[in-house]
């Protein structure tokens, strides 16, 4: 890069990574689904299942 | 300290999942009644099974109406009762002890699993539904045949069951 570039300064919270909030996102989205899926229907749909 | 509003919405979030997974642990353990299998029962003398009115005899007993009570002894290689029978829609609690390693007592593809260990009495009860059949495997290396040790739990439908020795 030439030293004239042109600089832009944007503060804390100008600065937003949209990319890694979608990341975010979709990895919160597939743990609930394999949670779900691993308690309900993995877990407590595997009888026999103690109960005492 | 600053945080970012991204920032704060997926502390918000990993806070919500962790509140999530609490809540359903707790909801399997108080609506649908799933129990931890506990060290509660009394201490036996492993050298003596033959001794004890449950292990004596190995064998599935009737304790209510719908009830039953097996007592099933885990030892090198074998379970016995082989096979364990059940009816169908009833409640089974299980009575498990080996008289010399330790053992595994699980009901195969099925939530019913349990450390059998020698001088204890491991209990669980179980609600059986659909009539079928279950290998019972052993899941603690126990010695040389350990890979053989399996037995097998039939659950036969309610109007089949007959208890062989009803006194």
């Amino acid at each position: 890069m030439s030293g004239d570039a042109v600089v832009t300064e944007i503060d804390h919270d100008e600065f937003n990574p949209r990319g890694t909030l979608a990341l975010i996102l979709v990895y919160f989205a597939i743990l609930v689904v394999m949670w779900v899926f691993m308690y309900f229907v993995e877990f407590l749909g595997n009888d026999l299942t103690v109960i005492g | 300290m600053h945080i970012h509003n991204y920032e704060k919405i997926w502390l918000v979030l990993a806070m919500i999942m962790i509140v999530g997974f609490l809540t359903t642990v707790t909801y399997g353990a108080t609506a649908v009644g799933i129990e931890m299998i506990s060290d509660e029962e009394d201490t036996i003398d492993p050298g003596a099974l033959d001794e004890d009115p449950r292990f004596a005899e190995p064998r599935v007993e009737q304790v209510g109406e719908n009830e039953y009570e097996a007592y099933v002894v885990a030892q090198q290689y074998i379970f016995s009762p082989d096979p364990i029978e059940v009816p169908a829609n009833s409640t089974v609690t299980f009575y498990v002890t080996s008289p010399d390693v330790i053992h595994g007592f699980q009901v195969a593809g099925t939530n019913a699993n349990t450390m059998v260990i020698p001088g204890e009495v491991a209990k669980l009860t179980v609600e059986t539904e659909e009539p079928g059949e279950h290998g019972i495997v052993c899941n603690e290396y126990c010695g040389s045949g350990h890979h053989v040790m399996e037995g097998k739990l039939i659950i036969h439908p309610e109007d089949e069951f007959e208890m062989e020795d009803d006194e």
